[in-house]
């Protein structure tokens, strides 16, 4: 609109939305890779490859708005957290994205079949995972109130009281994983290149709820460090 | 022909008063907008209402410091200061339009400070003045206030809102606490109203006082109203749509926020206009939404519009006392 002076600028670019929508695509994709892995267990090899692709452009996506976010969170923006922990933050939750993508090629590298007992045991890691991050992706919810209230006592209190809830779950994943590492490596099945790729997933699989963990404590950092 | 100068000063007085109004006075009204407390119709009643007020009722002492605080009009011959004041609003309106035109941050105060310099050296170089006749110390003491109000702004807004924070909103329920300032912000937006009339109008009736001297040595207050009204009218026909476009951009300025920076905005302002020091409302609104941000409110705020403000207040009055001196001097030379 021409002819018109405007205070308008002096209001900067806020990336909280933006990490928000970031922290959704890394539980949206989690949930897809359960489907994919169900989809390898059902042997449906279709299924898996085009959910491979689902979950690799929400991965891109998750890179643009992180470019997004780095390209416009200037120094001299005036934010209620500190930039260098902003952005830290932002970089410890995108591997979470990362690492889920980086499986989900995995899952579909080649047609395997697993046994009974793994089986049962990879879907329930894979459940705790999503757990974890459903729960990370609460504690991320808590920024639009933080902001809100201009980060007071109780929501801060109430937003980190989720962090151990995740470090919790994170810890019943690393068990799960140990079991299912034991009888990897106990198997009677001699097809090694299959329990090589399945181990491979299984440590991958951990370090999407370590990111997860990982990216509490940035969050809680970064609100506290205020 | 003193009488037809004076009467162009008046004309372009109303349209530098329009100007205002559709743009300074709809930039503050914007926050109450932006927040949703009130609708664009009950904005433009109370600011129209206010606005006016404020010109009519406190808009003498600054219209006292344009018209005769920088040069000495008392020491000139009438149809001098007429000519000058003509050349002073014409001016300063001319790169005001500009200005807007190119949406650079420039302050109508600023322009007419730096057209008064203009006319002053203009008529040092025709040796009606000597250099030492102009009023530096009183230039001074306004350049002083344009920086310290911003600055006061910010430390008032930030004290306010973290009181209001420590006091308020930590302790009850933030949804409705917004509710309770969207109320308060009725009365914020008012106060605002108010200020700005009482400083900004000056910048239009300044040098319509000047251009009047010839009538003696009051100011009639006849040309407060025409300065009120002025305004009112560049809110209603213009300024609308301007509230409408910032409000839109800035909603992230809640009630609670909106209500820190226009409180501490008006109060600023306000005081200036009771020592009759003409300052920029818009750069003060800035200050004070920068000390809302200081004080944890925003999710953002561009400190870059520093540096384009900086850099307005270094253009605008030297360009403005620029064209002041050609434009007088064209005058001097064919009338």
């Amino acid at each position: 609109m021409k002819f018109v002076r405007s205070v308008t600028d002096v209001f900067g670019y806020s990336p909280f939305e933006d990490l928000h929508r970031h922290a959704e695509l890394c539980g949206n994709a989690v949930e897809k890779l359960i489907e994919q892995f169900q989809a390898s267990v059902d042997g449906d090899f279709e299924k898996v490859k085009s959910l491979e692709k689902e979950i690799d452009s929400m991965e891109y996506q998750a890179d643009k708005i992180k470019h997004e976010i780095r390209g416009n969170v200037t120094k001299s923006l005036l934010m209620p957290v500190d930039r260098q922990d902003l952005l830290q933050f932002l970089k410890v939750q995108d591997s979470i994205i990362d690492n889920t993508e980086h499986v989900a090629h995995m899952i579909a590298y080649r047609e395997f079949s697993v046994d009974g007992e793994i089986r049962e045991l990879m879907l329930n890691l894979l459940r705790k995972i999503e757990e974890t991050v459903r729960e990370y992706e609460r504690l991320v919810d808590h920024m639009k109130k933080l902001i809100a209230t201009s980060f007071s006592k109780k929501e801060i209190k109430d937003a980190i009281g989720h962090v151990p809830v995740v470090e919790e779950l994170e810890h019943q994943c690393d068990k799960i994983q140990i079991e299912i590492h034991r009888r990897i490596f106990n198997s009677k099945q001699d097809n090694f290149l299959e329990l090589i790729l399945l181990n491979e997933i299984v440590v991958k699989l951990g370090e999407i709820a370590n990111s997860a963990a990982r990216s509490a404590d940035s969050f809680r950092s970064m609100i506290l460090g205020r | 022909m003193i009488v037809i100068v004076a009467v162009l000063t008046i004309a372009i007085g109303f349209y530098m008063a329009w100007n205002i109004g559709a743009n300074d006075a709809a930039n503050s009204m914007a926050t109450s907008y932006g927040s949703g407390a009130l609708t664009l119709k009950q904005i433009i009643i109370i600011a129209s209402i206010l606005e006016f007020t404020g010109a009519v009722l406190y808009g003498k002492k600054v219209t006292h410091t344009i018209a005769k605080g920088i040069v000495p009009i008392d020491s000139l011959a009438p149809h001098i200061v007429a000519l000058g004041a003509l050349a002073a609003i014409l001016s300063a309106s001319i790169w005001i339009t500009i200005a807007t035109y190119y949406h650079l941050p420039v302050s109508t105060t600023h322009s007419i400070v730096g057209a008064m310099v203009g006319f002053g050296i203009a008529s040092v170089s025709q040796n009606y003045l000597t250099i030492g006749d102009i009023k530096w110390d009183v230039l001074y003491r306004i350049v002083m206030s344009w920086i310290l109000s911003p600055i006061v702004g910010a430390i008032l807004a930030f004290l306010l809102f973290t009181i209001i924070k420590i006091t308020i909103i930590d302790r009850y329920n933030v949804n409705r606490v917004e509710r309770v300032f969207r109320y308060l912000q009725i009365l914020t937006a008012s106060y605002m109203a108010f200020a700005h009339g009482s400083n900004d109008v000056a910048n239009a009736t300044g040098p319509m006082t000047a251009a009047l001297r010839f009538l003696g040595n009051e100011a009639p207050t006849w040309v407060l109203l025409i300065g009120g009204i002025g305004i009112a009218v560049g809110i209603a026909t213009w300024g609308w749509r301007v509230i409408e476009t910032v409000g839109n951009r800035i909603t992230e300025l809640t009630p609670s926020r909106g209500f820190s920076a226009e409180f501490a905005t008006a109060t600023t302002v306000l005081f200036a206009s009771s020592v009759g020091m003409p300052i920029s409302t818009t750069h003060t609104l800035v200050g004070s939404v920068i000390g809302v941000g200081l004080a944890g409110g925003l999710a953002s705020v561009d400190l870059t519009i520093l540096k384009r403000i900086i850099a307005s207040w270094l253009l605008t009055v030297p360009v403005a006392a620029g064209i002041t001196m050609a434009v007088y001097t064209m005058m001097v030379v064919f009338a």
